[in-house]
């Protein structure tokens, strides 16, 4: 019987060559890169130091901290939990993407992972990974305390389902817009526990960019991972599933049923409706970045679209990483969306786990790219989650409307 | 035989981590018991105020989805609660149960049969839950790998023990 794409990587990565991964089965896998956040970090040093004397970590050169949630550390005791994470890096050799680095997922995806490995992180949106056919996953700090000192971990093989999609992705929709319709049509729970993986002429067709920004709602949506074949993918050795392998369960979309840009109203990601049914929807803030939207690409469109006009609301835009940040300066980009109004923030996670900007008041409206709108997950207030260009023309207009 | 027997509090579907511990908190709260004692903060505030050992929380889908931050999870070990029991789990939330050595069990169709303040107990010898009204449901064993860290407390032992019997 052939394999799915993370029976492939399980397979690839058994510690023990005799365990099955038939779904549901529990195997012990090793981990090729393995890091931790600025959230998390401090616990998993101190979990180390308290139950270990020496060898703490499996693998010095695969093992590696990232500070995205608050950077800068907006408080003290967050400034000593990452003083405490360096401290730890110097003395073990371990490298650090300190405060500047942008988030962790974004440095390990554009300088590490490549398709088939496995990688984890303190952060639960490592499942992007899968925007490369990569198995990431996010994880508590003990299990992340315990893969850094031994470089393995348990894991139940999960089911995997393939999710077909057919017909033509009309020019107003974004990859946003694409994860938001699986929200809207199979919800938080119907991949609960699963892997996804996407077929369709239309995905084969999506950037990486795209890519990452559907894998990036996998969380979302319940999945372990959204998985999306490297076929079409330049720069990416091809990595898919096995011609006879078997699925759970197939489930077809088709881009005819998806005529507009779509917006997910607070108090779930998959309160989705299409975007003009909020028409006239007054917003006080815009966020443009997080995991899910925070790439070049995301920040190029929105550019295009304010070019030489004046936004209506207040504006952050946060890249993810720092590289992206050079990129969108060098290039003008960041000039464009200066001039435009928007207020210019250094790369990281920005509003997402109350982060170093994008807070929200009782009662205010923000348009977000980001990928929850949980009670208090970004303040206070109202959090819509869209595509950049549904942030970014209501911006302009001051009410939710897309392209 | 291993008995844990409280009352109930009942939730719905989809409860995420950030109503459970909320993000402003996670690691700048950090002693056991203030992390407890803002469990289910923004779901429930009179929680806190009437929630005894023992407890036990019953939900419906999808519990713990959302952030992967543990501290979701340990708030209510460190609160001393009995057990959660949910028709499912978002799979990190459920790992986080297993490492914080918290019974975490998957029954389905609760909701509806009990409220909040009713007393239930578990039986987890032989995988029973006795109702208020005296009947029982019965839930699956955990995977044998599984339970052997919840056997432990938690990950922090097992993993111990694991290594610990490694090198002698």
């Amino acid at each position: 019987m052939g394999k799915t794409i993370i029976e492939k990587i399980f397979y690839d990565h058994l510690i023990d060559k005799n365990e099955s991964v038939a779904p549901g089965s529990i195997v012990w896998i090793s981990i090729d890169y393995k890091s931790a956040r600025d959230f998390a970090g401090a616990n998993v040093v101190n979990n180390l130091e308290k139950n270990f004397t020496d060898n703490l970590i499996a693998d010095k050169n695969r093992t590696m901290f990232t500070f995205d949630c608050v950077a800068p550390a907006k408080t003290i005791p967050y400034a000593v939990n990452q003083q405490r994470c360096r401290d730890f890096a110097r003395k073990e050799g371990l490298k650090v993407y300190d405060v500047d680095a942008g988030i962790g997922s974004h440095i390990i995806i554009d300088e590490y992972a490549k398709p088939g490995m496995t990688i984890v992180s303190t952060d639960s949106h490592f499942n992007i990974m899968g925007a490369i056919a990569c198995f990431g996953q996010g994880m508590g700090d003990v299990d992340i305390s315990y893969i850094w000192k031994t470089g393995r971990t348990w894991f139940e093989v999960p089911q995997t389902v393939k999710l077909n999609f057919t017909g033509k992705r009309g020019g107003s929709i974004r990859a946003k817009d694409i994860a938001l319709f699986m929200l809207k049509n199979f919800g938080s729970r119907t991949f609960l526990g699963q892997v996804v993986e996407l077929y369709g002429p239309e995905i084969e067709k999506l950037t990486l960019d795209e890519r990452i920004t559907i894998a990036s709602m996998g969380t979302e949506m319940g999945a372990i991972s959204i998985m999306i074949p490297t076929v079409g993918l330049d720069g990416f050795t091809e990595f898919k599933a096995d011609a006879d392998a078997e699925y759970a369960k197939v489930y077809e979309l088709s881009f005819d049923d998806l005529k507009e840009p779509l917006v997910a109203a607070p108090p779930h990601p998959h309160n989705v409706h299409g975007v003009s049914e909020f028409a006239g929807k007054k917003v006080d803030t815009v966020f443009i970045g997080s995991c899910t939207n925070g790439r070049y690409s995301d920040f190029e469109e929105v550019a295009r679209l304010v070019k030489g006009r004046q936004i209506k609301t207040n504006g952050y835009i946060v890249p993810s990483s720092r590289r992206i940040y050079g990129q969108l300066m060098k290039s003008g980009i960041l000039e464009t969306l200066f001039d435009a109004g928007f207020l210019i923030a250094n790369p990281g996670c920005g509003g997402c786990a109350s982060g170093q900007i994008g807070m929200t008041g009782d009662g205010e409206v923000i348009v977000s790219t980001s990928n929850r709108n949980f009670k208090g997950k970004q303040g206070n207030g109202e959090v819509h989650i869209a595509s950049p260009a549904t942030a970014a023309m209501s911006a302009l207009s001051g009410t939710i409307c897309g392209l | 035989m291993a008995i844990i027997k409280g009352k109930v509090f009942v939730y719905g579907h989809d409860v995420n981590t950030d109503v459970i511990f909320p993000g402003k908190y996670t690691y700048t709260v950090t002693e056991p018991q203030e992390i407890a004692s803002h469990s289910l903060e923004d779901e429930d505030p009179d929680f806190i105020k009437e929630v005894k050992p023992g407890d036990i929380i019953i939900a419906g889908k999808n519990f713990g989805c959302g952030s992967s931050r543990e501290q979701a999870a340990f708030c209510f070990k460190y609160l001393g609660m009995g057990a959660i029991i949910a028709e499912s789990y978002s799979r990190i939330y459920f790992r986080n149960c297993i490492n914080a050595g918290l019974p975490a069990l998957e029954i389905k169709n609760l909701l509806g049969k009990v409220k909040r303040g009713d007393v239930v107990e578990i039986n987890t010898e032989t995988g029973t839950v006795t109702l208020p009204d005296g009947s029982t449901v019965s839930f699956p064993p955990l995977p044998p790998e599984v339970d052997q860290i919840m056997q432990k407390g938690g990950l922090d032992e097992y993993i111990k023990a694991k290594l610990a019997a490694k090198n002698s």
